[in-house]
This record gives structure tokens, sequence and C-alpha cells, in this order.
């Protein structure tokens, strides 16, 4: 009867975050961690059973990270933080006039991915289960060599190494202004100032006349659209057949390979098996449309794996995932909580064993994708269609200020406001000049909350 | 004088729609949460519960204030569809290989890949780009 009663709500609420937050996934810039978490922590709090909230955060992450792939390929602009690395890519598929291939080919991947990571996650906990304690006691060093590792790694290598430490300081600055002001520290200020870094400091551009000179346009911008052609057989669309066997292989294995190093920025591991995989393949339009299945495959087996480890390993937010989007699962007081002293915790850790994260997860995940998978691939071109010739830009970026607004406010009033400008208008401009990605500047708020206090503690 | 544009996060944009745009998207979505946290509050409603209801609420006016705007401001941006004309496609793929690399020669690609560039409509112009890449490599 109990085991009906999971069943039914992890089937329901499933079937409500696939159909969200894939809708959410179409409108482009509606970053995971300002959408997803809130949201979470609101079915937490109005007392949705565990099985529930998991499937609900699975079928929801699974869905919008299919649908995330219109707006990238099909309008140029991510759909949300973790697109931000198929951009490019996509960008040349649709100069080529074929952006609904590059569609295609990110969807057909998340999808394999999604399916594969699920019981490898599940797996790969399962492994790690007896070295949660060592874990969690070198947990602040692992991010801060994580950090290090994925700035030299980036395109700003040296640069973006050393801007760490000023980086490291704001944050660490600003969190202990929060915390003087608010008596709590802020996160989603932070993520949401990271993430919409790149346009907060457009928007700095636009409002001087030096900037306007360096983003100033005479012309409007031109789009092809390309015939939709339809590459697939029969009436149902099938990802297997949509990918040939060599994108298929290695989607696969770098799904596999994302899933097992959980403590890596997602961002920074999509960029990371883009370059590594797609480089197996020698054609450059091969190439490009390989790198999109590969790239938007790693953002599922990322966000999947980086969730499910952590919470069943240990129970401790341990990875940056866990730490964002998937924040509320550990710690969402009064209904679930953390002890970070004592190290122990009361949340979905202890609530679930690992045979029901597998079955609920395989669930949720099975349901988003039979719900955002047959949209996105034959409404997308329809879709694109009426978005490129009734949504302006504009529109876009004003409600997606609204939305850092009314998030911000939720978090932490005024002062979360004032945190997400001073980081996005600092991050956006060490991401424009540096080339300092996101994901490094994730890692950089990472080693401010948790490998700052640490170095303290030793010095101290 | 002539209109000119901004590019702002990828796409262009007019500055003083943009401007309208922010500034009615977050003075409508602000006093919603606000009322509706205030209302909440006063309710009965448990404290947190009642701040996530709040929520709810400011992203609904967030939605709401992405059709005003998409209704007062028409989109910056020219949409052509169909590639029938010859030429774009070749300065586009002149762009991306200075960019990227050399796109390739479709004929190597294996049977799959090349009945989906073949059903694209792209195989000609792959094959063109490739000879005219083969033809520049030559002459260097």
């Amino acid at each position: 009867m109990e085991l009906l009663d999971s069943t039914l709500w992890a089937l329901g609420m499933a079937l409500v975050a696939a159909v969200v937050f894939g809708l959410l996934g179409l409108v482009s810039g509606t970053d995971e961690t300002a959408t997803i978490a809130p949201v979470t922590l609101l079915v937490i709090l109005l007392g949705v059973p565990p099985a529930g909230v998991f499937a609900f955060f699975m079928a929801a992450i699974a869905s919008k990270h299919i649908t995330h792939a219109i707006p990238t390929t099909l309008l140029g602009i991510p759909g949300d933080t973790m697109a931000a690395p198929l951009l490019q890519d996509a960008q040349m598929l649709r100069e080529l006039g074929v952006p609904h291939i590059a569609l295609r080919k990110a969807i057909s991947g998340g999808v394999v991915a999604a399916l594969i990571s699920v019981p490898l996650a599940v797996l790969f906990a399962l492994v790690l289960t007896p070295f949660a304690d060592a874990i969690s006691s070198v947990a602040p060093w692992l991010f801060l060599a994580a950090a290090m590792l994925i700035a030299v790694l980036s395109k700003g290598r040296w640069a973006a190494l050393f801007a760490l430490v000023p980086f490291v300081l704001l944050v660490v600055g600003l969190q202990g202004f929060a915390t003087t002001t608010l008596d709590k520290g802020l996160s989603i200020a932070f993520f949401l100032g990271i993430a919409t870094g790149p346009l907060i400091a457009d928007l700095f551009l636009a409002a001087s006349p030096a900037g306007r000179t360096l983003i100033g346009r005479a012309d409007q911008r031109t789009f092809e659209l390309a015939r939709d052609t339809r590459t697939w057989k029969g009436r149902i669309p099938n990802p297997f057949s949509v990918l040939d066997r060599k994108q298929l292989g290695y989607t696969a294995t770098a799904a596999t390979i994302s899933s097992a190093t959980f403590v890596f920025s997602p961002v920074a591991m999509t960029v990371l098996m883009g370059e590594l995989f797609g480089a197996r393949f020698k054609n450059g339009y091969h190439r490009l449309t390989s790198r999109m299945s590969i790239r938007n495959g790693t953002t599922e087996s990322t966000y999947i794996a980086e969730t499910l480890i952590p919470l069943i390993a240990i129970g401790l937010p341990l990875s940056p995932m866990a730490a964002g989007p998937a924040n509320p699962l550990f710690n969402a007081p009064p209904v679930y909580t953390i002890d970070a002293e004592a190290g122990t915790s009361n949340n979905l850790h202890d609530m679930l064993d690992p045979l029901q994260f597998l079955v609920f997860g395989l669930l949720a995940v099975i349901i988003a994708v039979v719900i955002s998978y047959p949209f996105a691939m034959t409404q997308a071109h329809r879709a694109a269609k009426w978005v490129m010739r009734t949504v302006s830009h504009e529109a876009i970026i004003g409600a997606f200020a609204a939305l850092i607004v009314v998030i911000c406010l939720y978090e932490g009033g005024i002062v979360a406001i004032l945190v997400a400008l001073t980081v996005g208008l600092v991050g956006g401009l060490l991401n424009r000049m540096f080339n300092m990605h996101t994901g490094v500047q994730f890692m950089g708020y990472y080693v401010a909350v948790l490998t700052v206090p640490a170095i303290t503690a030793l010095a101290g | 004088m002539k209109r000119t544009y901004l590019e702002v996060w990828g796409d262009t944009v007019d500055g003083r729609h943009l401007l309208s745009a922010i500034i009615i998207g977050v003075a409508l979505a602000t006093p919603a949460y606000l009322l509706a946290a205030w209302l909440f509050g006063a309710s009965d409603i448990e404290p947190g519960l009642a701040k996530s209801y709040a929520l709810l609420v400011g992203l609904g006016a967030c939605v709401l204030t992405g059709v005003i705007s998409a209704r007062l401001f028409p989109p910056k941006r020219v949409l052509t569809e169909q590639t029938d004309e010859p030429g774009s496609r070749e300065a586009a793929m002149d762009s991306i290989e200075a960019e990227y690399g050399p796109l390739g020669d479709p004929d190597e690609l294996p049977e799959a890949v090349l009945r989906e560039v073949k059903e694209l409509g792209i195989y000609e112009d792959l094959a063109r780009q490739h000879a005219k890449h083969v033809a520049k490599e030559a002459t260097r």
C-alpha cells in the first residue's frame, strides 16, 4: 500500500515537473538554479512525500535539458546556464541553415545520456559509500583543486586561475556583508549573478557611450531558417536512429565519464567532454553535430549523477550541482535538515534507499523523455518560427531582469539584488575580458564558502 | 537618421525598447511579489509556504511582463526561410571555416551521415565548399 502510494506520488509529480519545466526550457535564459531550486523547495514545503519530491526534481532537470536545446539551436540564445556550452556549435549549424539538425542531435544525445546515467550514478554511489566519511573530511580541498584545474583548462588559462583570487575574495566579502545585514548567507543571489553576468555586463556596456561603440550595430541581425526536413522514418521519433553509431557510442562514453566525476562543475564538464570526444570526429560537419549530442548528453548526465551520488552516498551537498539546483533535496528546513558541524542529515539520503532512488529516478526520467522528446522533435520548427516572429529579445531580457529581481527579493531582499548585481558585473566582465567562464566562477563560489573557512580554521 | 541597434546577450535590440522592457518587467513583477508576500504573510499560511506562494505569483508576473513587452516591442531581427538563393550559405560557410576550420568532404562521411546531409539539402553546398577549400590549399 505504501509502495503504491509512493509510486503514484512519483508518477504524478514527475508528470507535473516534465510539463512545467519542459515549457520553461523554451524560455531562454531561465537558469536552472534560479528556477528548479525554488520550485523544488516549494514542493518540499508543501509536504509532498520523499518519492514525489525526488521524482519531481529528476523529471524537472531531464525535461528542461531536452527543451532548452530549442532556443539554443533555433534562437541562438542559451536556453539556460547549461545550454551555454552548446551555443557556439549550435550557432554555426544555424548559420549553415540547419538549426533543426543541431536540435535533434542535442535532444537525442540528452535522452540517451539521461537514461544510462541514472543506473550508472546509483552504481557509482554504492561504490563510493564506504568512503563517504573520508570524502566529507577533504571536501574543501577537493573544491579548491577542482576550481584551479577548471580555471587553467578554460580559455582564460592563467588569467582565469589568478583571477580566482579577487573573485573568491569578492564572494567572501559579499557573503560577509550579507551575513551581517541579513543574519544568513546567500546562495541563489550569487548563482544568479554569475549565471547572468554576461547579460549584466552587456547592459552596463549599453548604458555607457564608450560601451555603445563596442556593441552598437548598424543593422538588424538576420536569421535564416532551413526547410523543416524530417530525418527520421516512421511516426515516432527515435533517438537511436537520429544519432549514428559513432555518435551514440561517444555520447554514452561521455555520459559515463561525466557521471563518475561528480565534483566538477557541470558547465566545465560539458565543455570538456565536447572537446575531448568531438576531436575523434575528423569531418568538420560530423564533428559539429556530434559535439551537440555529446555536450547535451553531458548536461543531463552531470546533473543526474551530481545529484544522485552525493545524495545516496553521503547525504551532504558535496558537488556543484548538489550545492546549487539540488540543494533543497539536502537542506530545506524545517522539512529536510543537515547539521554541518556534526556531519549528520535528515533528508532524502535518509528517507529513500538506493533501490528507490534507482526506480523512482528512472521512472521520472522516462516520463520526462516521453513528454519532452516528441514535443521537441515534432514542434520545434513551428515553435521556433513563432518565437522568432513574435518574441522580441527585449521582452526576454525584460522578463529575465524581472525574474532576477523577484528571486533575489525572495532569497534576501534588496541585499540579494545588490549581491547579484555586483557578482554579475564583475563576473560578466571577467568573462568578457579574460574568458573566465561561468563554470570557473561557480567553482570560485564554492571555494569561497567551503575552502576559505577551512583555510582560516587552519591558520587560526 | 538611420536607426541603430545594440547587440546584447547575442541578439540585436533597440536600446530604448530594451530599457522600457526592463522597466516594465521590474516595475510589474516587484510589486506583484511584494504584495503577494505581504498578503500570504498576513494570512494564517505557514510562513515558509507563504513565501513560496508569493514566489509563484512573482514568477507568474515575470511571464506576464514578457508577454506584454513582446506585444509592445517587435523583434529586431530579420527572419528568412528557405535557402534557395545561393551565396548566403557560401558566405556563412566561409566565415565558419575561418573560425572553426574546414567543414570537410561530405563524401568521406559514413553512409548514415551522408544520407542525413542529403536529406537536409546541404550536400551540394558542402561538396562545393570542400572543392573550394582543396583548390585554395593547392594554390598556396
